[in-house]
């Protein structure tokens, strides 16, 4: 069974009896409540799922766990010039053909009447912006693209 | 004495004013928006009206319809809570016009606090310090003349501002003509007024607020302090009484500068005076916030006094209930906002289908949410506060650790997990809060603390869930042939 979190990819295969599972020495019951036990010691977990993320409290934490069908390939990754938050285009601060440094203003959003700023991840150029003032955006929409100085 | 009152606000804040007004035999009439339909606090109101139109302006900053609803539904007083219109002295003056009690100070005291140039030059005149900076009467030509003789670092803040909204913290002259822009556009969207003004940024300050109460029958006291130091982007998360700052001669200082600011402007109700209080033991008028602030359970909590009770109590022209105030223990209040704080704290969305609140003793939730519900990103990303009390303040941090641990709140990101760091930080057990000091502490950004063996335990439960689809049958409870029988649970129910 493969799992994604922001950072990471987890591959994980329990030993399962019943609705008991057992890996590196750490047990879960799952028939029901779910119950963690490690060295003995009972704490309790909530767990739920929203779309194919599993979101788990343990231990005062809470974590989340997309579930990556077999078959299915990854997204690639992106450059960090995509919506943190789903909001609105304040202003757009570039044009098209611009070169840009790292730290420079990209653009300036808003979301919850905060306003938030589109940062330069590299020195460059800029190839193409995909949003105007005042646009919807959904958060990890791609705003614009850098093409990075060689 | 009042007889039905409508509370001009949402979420939280709405359904504490909505029960005070149910505990003192009081009616309240909730007004919402299409969107918030169904929430907690349209259920909380004895009538609970849909406003017309969409997004904030045409809804709950709509004065005139407000105001219409309130006649038609024959309202006796308006609560309007914190925000949105609750420091508009045009609607205060246009509530008491049309007869109704305005639950609040009088339109002459919100304008003479509310505009921060007249509130400096009134603090000024009646003995109470400010803080060194400018006013400014005019555009960004202006802000770029005058910052050289105020001096870097400073602060930009909105004239007619509050809660962090058009508020720029300025460290290099290169960067005040996009950050005057910025505040200025944000003061613009949020309160309609572009006009900023400028002060030296004090680092190392603490923020400390002094509550006050007054009542028509010639009463003002203070009701002591709240400590609300932590914050980031300006909003407060964290929020304590007593401040470990204070002892009582400077205690007695601020409340009484609290006191005379609140007399300046003959004011009425619940108000907080802020103060930045230097290390070396000065302080200074900031603002004072006319209306009840998010924080003040931790007043209540701490002096006995229900705040919301008194003013219903002031407003209905009885004098203040409170005698003299005796402050027992430490309370902590802590802002649950849907926000991820490892992603530089922007606001997150989605449904909260688990919201399991902490119990046990000394433990308050004032929340505007429930299971089931939505965050959306239509509004403030403020959810709740969880409060607690306990007799000194480690016994306090201990608490609020406990609560946090206990918090479940699954399918929308929030800050709980950088509350109960933040409570076992050195400097938050030590009492050295400064309001910079989560930029001081996380410089880049902050990201969980987490054992290898949370991250194992958690990657198991994902795993046994997935294999045992955990949850599926109560998801779909509505089926009536999948529901338990009521004999299979009736031992349960009565034992």
């Amino acid at each position: 069974m493969e799992f994604k979190t922001s950072d990471s990819r987890y591959e994980i295969e329990p030993n399962r009896d019943g609705s008991s599972f057992v890996h590196d020495g750490i047990i879960v019951h799952a028939g029901g409540e779910i119950w963690l036990e490690i060295d003995g010691r009972k704490h309790k977990a909530t767990a739920t799922k929203v779309g194919d993320v599993w979101w788990v409290h343990v231990l005062g934490h809470t974590l989340q766990y997309e579930i990556i069908e077999a078959g299915a390939t990854g997204s690639n990754e992106d450059n960090g010039l995509t919506a943190p938050m789903p909001g609105k285009i304040l202003d757009v601060l570039v044009s098209q053909g611009q070169s840009v440094s790292q730290g420079d203003a990209l653009m300036v959003m808003e979301a919850m009447k905060m306003e938030h700023k589109i940062i330069a991840n590299c020195d460059g150029v800029v190839e193409s912006i995909h949003f105007n003032t005042g646009d919807q955006v959904q958060q990890g929409a791609e705003l614009l693209s850098i093409v990075e100085n060689e | 004495m009042l007889k039905r009152t409508l509370v001009a606000n949402r979420g939280e804040i709405a359904c504490r004013i909505l029960r005070a007004c149910s505990e003192a035999g009081i009616e309240g009439v909730a007004i919402h928006a299409e969107n918030d339909s169904g929430t907690m606090f349209t259920e909380l109101a004895d009538i609970a009206i849909q406003l017309e139109g969409e997004g904030l302006a045409e809804t709950y900053l709509n004065q005139k319809q407000i105001l219409d609803i309130a006649i038609e539904n024959g309202c006796d007083s308006i609560h309007p809570g914190f925000g949105f219109l609750s420091e508009r002295a045009d609607f205060a003056q246009a509530v008491m016009d049309a007869g109704l009690i305005w639950i609040g100070p009088s339109p002459d005291a919100i304008t003479k606090m509310g505009d921060k140039m007249t509130a400096r030059i009134t603090m000024k005149e009646a003995g109470v310090p400010v803080i060194p900076g400018e006013e400014i009467d005019g555009g960004l030509e202006e802000v770029l003349a005058i910052a050289p003789s105020v001096g870097y670092p400073l602060l930009l803040k909105a004239t007619a501002g509050g809660g962090g909204k058009g508020m720029r913290a300025v460290h290099r002259e290169e960067d005040l003509e996009s950050e005057a822009k910025g505040a200025m556009r944000e003061a613009l969207n949020a309160f309609g007024d572009d006009r900023i003004y400028i002060e030296r940024l004090l680092t190392g300050s603490r923020h400390i607020e002094i509550q006050v109460l007054a009542d028509n029958h010639g009463r003002t006291i203070h009701l002591g302090e709240r400590e609300c130091s932590v914050q980031r982007r300006h909003q407060k998360v964290f929020e304590e009484s007593p401040s470990v700052a204070l002892d009582s001669e400077l205690r007695n200082a601020m409340g009484k500068a609290a006191c005379d600011a609140a007399r300046a402007v003959d004011y009425v109700g619940a108000g907080t005076v802020e103060f930045l209080v230097t290390p070396k033991g000065e302080f200074f008028f900031l603002e004072m916030n006319t209306r009840i602030q998010v924080e003040h359970p931790v007043t209540e909590m701490v002096t006995g006094v229900d705040l919301v009770r008194e003013q219903l109590r002031i407003a209905g022209g009885k004098p203040m209930s409170c005698g003299d105030l005796n402050m027992r223990g430490h309370a902590i209040e802590v802002r649950l906002y849907a926000e991820d704080p490892a992603n530089n704290f922007l606001p997150s969305i989605g449904p909260l289908k688990r919201f399991i609140a902490p119990t046990g003793p000394g433990v308050r939730l004032d929340t505007g949410v429930r299971e089931g519900d939505s965050v959306t990103p239509d509004y403030d990303p403020m959810l709740a506060k969880l409060i607690v009390w306990a007799p000194s303040r480690i016994e306090a941090l201990q608490r609020m650790s406990r609560a946090l641990d206990e918090f479940v709140v699954l399918g929308c990101t929030t800050n709980i997990r950088f509350l109960r760091e933040l409570c076992d930080h050195p400097d938050v057990i030590d009492g050295w809060t400064t309001t910079d000091m989560i930029e001081r502490l996380w410089p880049d950004g902050w990201s969980p603390d987490m054992p290898s063996i949370v991250n194992n335990a958690g990657l198991l439960i994902a795993a046994a869930c997935e294999s045992t689809n955990h949850g599926r049958i109560l998801a779909s409870s509505g089926n009536e042939s999948l529901r338990p029988s009521t004999f299979e649970t009736i031992s349960r129910r009565f034992p």
